[in-house]
């Protein structure tokens, strides 16, 4: 059976007004379907850079990345797009919710992207599923950061992904509410049959995936 | 452990504080950390200097050139009077006394002036002709082409005289130097081409082109017979040049009802000066629009730019620097850009005038001396000073009044900090002093108050009306229009978010938009008046200088034209009025709506009975065979507006002869109607025995026009015909020309709005950015996000395009309404296009600054770290 992700040999360089930096050095490594993988490793490691690859959102500049059987390194921004229309769902340290939007709104935006049935209901099923009911019209600005990140949450998984992407979900959150966040991620990972790719400095939240990869100065390591 | 050893031992202890260094100046950091941060760069201010740059840049270019006509006129002031002193006189010669009296003070030389048709063979053409005396000109120079000396030109050879004309004459009737032509009733030899004129441009409105020769000639021609409307002039060039205002007393005391209109150098060409100074006046209101549009995208540059410095002005905060000191850093920033912005507007529109302006100065209908006058720049630099502080004071006050607590927790907008009574008063000085100085400065107060009142009521509207628009907007956003339509919500969305400044691109789009409809429809409303009430209303010809003996055999030979329908005939003299109830005119009080009557002669008819089409408002005819006192029937407007009731008097002064009337009743009279109407009509008594013609209009189909022409023209050559289409057009010319100058006034506000709204596509990059990013996360195509932001800016332009159709529409109909008082019809091309020109504007400015964010990685926007 093949891989969920496979990465063979990538690279990642990226220009700088110093020069170019390397940041992924020959990284190769596959994530079954239904494993939760925790990337771990300092600052400048390499972490976020690699989920970003992972879900398209960065060409590598060496190497083949395929996610889902697609060849992430020959597909067209549109074609990136595409693949994670419903497919692959990504949730930052930031939210990065629309902030004209209301929670519920933004969790329909997916669903309406990839044409789902019926928006409405399922955007509003998600809410209740990460206890937000009763915030569905309020806008991001109205919301807490953890009320704010379990939006992105359910953003990220009501289309029904086959991969979550997670780069350092509690950062920008509290001990406790960040507990709360990681548990509801998890959990509906779970429930929703996602495999998850996780980057965290944790190593609380790391122990918890069924798998830890190490990062160092761009390289996995030992 | 790492170790970090100090490069020299740092003393232990407090630091002295600054009351014990000699003081702690504020004002000085200030300016310290003002520069500091200046050595940025000035790219968050490029609209901000856009705005200040095009209104200040605009209102220095119409006050250079306004200021270089009006000194040309007056530099050249004894050429285009053609003296230093000018007196006229309607259809009557000076008396010997009159006469006596000019050559007394000085040189003298006699011209006369008409209406009347140039003929070569079968062609004609309506010309303004003017005889002139030997001795003319008495200043300047009259040039014939080809270098032949004026007199000898006019002089006549074998009794007949000579004449010249203008070039556009001379082409039209293909005129060879020795053609014989015929003015009137008399033959004359066409000499040449009429170069140049010197006192052209004293000569007020022209009906046609210019024909010259002697006094003596129009007078053989039997051109000047009694009752003929023509007006003598006499140039004085005085011996005693002192004291102008005395030389006109002594005149007036000499003879005081003369009914002469004085005219000296100091004003040669008063109807070009008042049409000068309320074209400036107009147009530098429009440079205000511009600076209020201009004012919307200073704020907004402002707001911007201190959102960005939240850190920085946080980091101030925190280490000790007071409310006070921030905003003196950041006042002290703001005016010295100011300043720049000022200086390159002045520069650019003052230096632009003074550099190109001798280039068109060849092609300008008066005289224009162009060079960089400092009293116009002085106030372009003015308003603009003043619109700047009132524009950048609201957003800047919020300094004074943000916590440093919401300045860490970044929940700050400057828009929506209320600011202290000490700004607000500010604001309101602020305001005033610019209003003031507009008002103070204009060569047209009135005008200029409601102009400004306009801005004002519009500025208000709008404002209201882009709030209510971000509201629908946001409102429709959530609605079930928006579900599942992503692109539509978002751009829906976008519009409305409070942040997204979407209340100040309607304001500054469409007050720019809405000054261009409005000029454009009232463009096409006059238009429409002349043009295609014409039929209806107006009649094909006037005619003038019909002697009494020649009424019938005219009639009978007009009428017997086919495709005539109705003449309409008057008798016809010119007065003056020169006493209101005893007093004499120009000491009267009045409204001055009315000024215009009293400026020069005015039609005076008589009649026995109620003239057809009169309809009497208040007061009662005369008897038909009444013969007591001169009675008299006053047009009710103007009446009232020269203070007149039922039983006041007049004193009009008709060839020289002062009459004294008493107002027996008022009429309405519609000027517009083109029929033949009289401001005064006398009881026929008063007139008994004045020499006078009588004046004509012909209702006739298109195709009568030409016979109607030849015949007139052939069997009585002394009776001028005016072709009113003819004149419709020369009208509808000079309307064209007035549109250009207001269209290009239009177009500064519109080219701020333009800037303004630039400016805010631009501020909003960053969101977009975001929202392009987060969006490709969640699976959209390029193509899908390009259309929501193409959308958001082309529903933004829609809106500011209707809005602007709206107030623009309103501001027209006014004018219409209330000015011209005449029916007002929409233009429905150009209105439409004026919505599909916001809409492809704001849509090209949008899509403009939504291919950045669409290029950019999603990675490197979202990325908080790089892992």
């Amino acid at each position: 059976m093949e891989p969920l992700v496979r990465l063979d040999r990538i690279g990642l360089t990226l220009p700088s007004q110093a020069g170019d930096v390397e940041i992924l050095k020959g990284i190769s490594m596959d994530v079954a379907p239904g494993e939760s993988v925790a990337i771990v490793g300092p600052s400048g490691s390499g972490k976020s850079s690699l989920l970003m690859v992972l879900g398209g959102l960065e060409r590598a500049t060496d190497g083949t990345v395929r996610v889902l059987g697609q060849d992430l390194t020959v597909a067209d921004e549109d074609a990136l797009a595409a693949l994670r229309r419903g497919r692959v769902g990504v949730v930052f340290q930031s939210f990065h919710l629309i902030p004209t939007m209301t929670a519920i709104e933004n969790i329909q935006v997916p669903l309406e992207i990839a044409d789902h049935a019926d928006p409405v209901a399922r955007a509003s099923e998600m809410l209740a599923a990460v206890g937000l009911a009763d915030r569905a019209r309020h806008y991001p600005a109205q919301l807490s950061g953890g009320e704010q990140q379990r939006v992105a949450l359910a953003r990220a998984l009501a289309p029904g992904p086959e991969l979550l992407l997670a780069d350092e979900p509690t950062g920008n959150l509290d001990g406790e509410t960040g507990t709360q966040v990681t548990d509801l991620m998890f959990e509906l990972a779970r429930q929703f049959g996602a495999t998850l790719i996780l980057v965290t400095h944790s190593d609380v939240l790391a122990e918890r995936c069924s798998r830890m990869v190490r990062l160092s100065d761009g390289r996995i390591a030992a | 452990m790492t170790d970090i050893a100090p490069d020299a031992p740092v003393a232990a202890g407090p630091v002295p504080s600054s009351a014990e260094r000699g003081g702690f100046n504020a004002l000085r950091f200030a300016w310290t950390a003002a520069l500091r941060e200046l050595r940025g760069g000035l790219s968050g201010f490029r609209v901000f200097l856009a705005c200040l740059i095009l209104g200040v840049g605009g209102i220095a270019a119409v006050g250079s050139v306004t200021t270089a006509i009006e000194r040309g006129l007056a530099a050249e002031g004894q050429s285009i009077l053609g003296g230093d002193a000018a007196l006229t006189f309607s259809y009557r010669f000076a008396s010997d006394e009159e006469r006596a009296w000019m050559a007394e003070r000085g040189k003298v030389v006699e011209m006369v002036s008409m209406r009347s048709l140039l003929r070569k063979g079968e062609e004609r053409a309506l010309a303004e002709v003017k005889g002139v005396s030997s001795g003319y000109p008495l200043y300047g120079e009259a040039i014939v082409a080809g270098g032949t000396d004026l007199m000898n030109a006019l002089a006549p050879v074998d009794g007949i005289h000579g004449l010249v004309t203008e070039r556009i004459l001379a082409q039209r009737l293909d005129l060879q130097p020795g053609d014989e032509v015929k003015v009137g009733g008399g033959a004359f030899i066409f000499r040449g081409v009429l170069a140049q004129e010197p006192d052209r441009a004293s000569g007020g409105f022209a009906m046609g082109p210019r024909v010259m020769t002697s006094v003596d000639g129009l007078r053989e021609a039997g051109m000047l017979q009694a009752g003929v409307l023509f007006q003598a002039g006499y140039r004085l060039k005085l011996a005693e040049t002192g004291n102008l205002d005395n030389t006109e007393a002594e005149f007036e005391q000499a003879f005081p009802e003369a009914g002469a209109r004085w005219n000296d150098r100091r004003n040669a060409a008063p109807g070009i000066n008042r049409f000068v100074d309320r074209l400036g006046a107009f147009l530098t209101i429009v440079g205000i629009a511009a600076l209020a549009v201009g004012g919307v995208g200073i704020g907004a540059a402002v707001r911007g730019y201190l959102t960005r410095k939240v850190p920085t002005i946080a980091a101030l905060r925190t280490l000790g620097a007071t409310a006070g000191t921030v905003f003196s850093i950041y006042l002290i920033q703001i005016g010295l850009i100011a300043a720049l912005g000022i200086t390159i507007g002045v520069g650019i529109g003052g230096g632009l005038v003074a550099l190109l302006g001798p280039i068109f100065a060849k092609n300008l209908p008066v005289p224009a001396e162009f060079t960089l006058y400092p009293v116009p720049l002085a106030e372009a630099a003015l308003f603009g000073a003043l619109a700047a502080m009132l524009f950048t004071l609201w957003p800047l006050a919020w300094l004074r009044r943000v916590k440093p607590a919401q300045l860490f927790r970044n929940a700050v907008d400057p828009q929506q900090i209320w600011p202290g009574w000490q700004i607000l008063l500010a604001l309101v000085l602020l305001a005033a002093a610019l209003v003031g100085a507009i008002i103070g400065l204009s060569a047209t107060p009135k005008l200029a108050a409601w102009c400004l009142g306009g801005i004002a009521a519009a500025f208000v509207m709008l404002r209201a009306l882009g709030w209510l628009c971000a509201r629908a907007a946001r409102r429709l956003s959530h609605s079930t229009l928006a579900q599942r339509r992503p692109g539509l919500r978002l751009a829906l969305g976008a519009i409305g978010a409070p942040s997204a400044g979407t209340p100040g691109v309607v304001l500054a789009l469409g007050l720019g938009l809405g000054v261009l409809a409005a000029i454009a429809q009232i463009d096409h409303n006059m238009q429409k008046l002349l043009h295609d009430q014409l039929p209806e209303d107006a009649p094909a010809f006037f005619f003038v200088d019909i002697q009494s003996a020649q009424l019938d055999p005219f009639t009978a030979q007009v009428m017997d034209i086919d495709g005539t329908e109705r003449l309409e005939t008057a008798p016809m003299l010119r007065g003056i009025l020169t006493g209101l109830n005893g007093i004499p005119a120009k000491e009267a009080k009045i409204d001055p709506a009315g000024a215009w009557v009293l400026r020069g002669d005015r039609g005076v008819s008589y009649a026995a009975t109620v003239p057809a089409g009169v309809v009497v408002t208040e007061g009662e005819w005369w008897e038909a065979d009444y013969s007591g006192p001169p009675l008299v029937s006053f047009a009710e407007e103007e009446g009232r507006e020269l203070g007149l009731s039922i039983g006041s008097t007049i004193t009009v002064n008709i060839l020289g002869r002062p009459i004294t009337a008493e107002v027996a009743n008022f009429r309405k009279v519609e000027w517009r109607g083109m029929g033949i109407n009289f401001l005064m009509i006398l009881s026929p008594g008063a007139l008994a025995g004045a020499p006078h013609t009588h004046i004509a209009t012909l209702y006739a189909d298109q195709n009568a026009e030409a016979p109607v022409m030849r015949a007139v023209s052939q069997e009585m050559p002394n009776v001028t015909p005016v072709l009113v289409r003819e004149q419709i057009d020369t009208v509808s010319e000079s309307l064209g020309k007035l549109g250009t100058a207001t269209r290009w006034g239009a177009l500064a506000v519109l080219l701020t709005g333009l800037a303004v709204l630039i400016g805010t596509a631009a501020a909003g990059e960053e969101r977009r950015t975001s929202e392009a990013a987060i969006l490709k996360v969640l699976g959209a195509s390029r193509r899908a996000i390009l259309g929501s932001f193409a959308l958001r800016a082309a529903l933004t332009g829609a809106i500011a395009g209707i809005v602007a159709l709206f107030w623009g529409s309103l501001s027209a109909w006014s004018v219409m309404n209330y000015v011209f008082e005449t029916p007002f019809s929409l233009p429905l091309g150009s209105t439409v296009a004026i919505i599909l020109g916001g809409a492809a504007l704001s849509l090209l400015a949008g899509l403009g600054f939504a291919l950045g964010p669409l290029r950019r990685k999603p990675a490197g926007v979202l990325r908080t770290a790089a892992g």
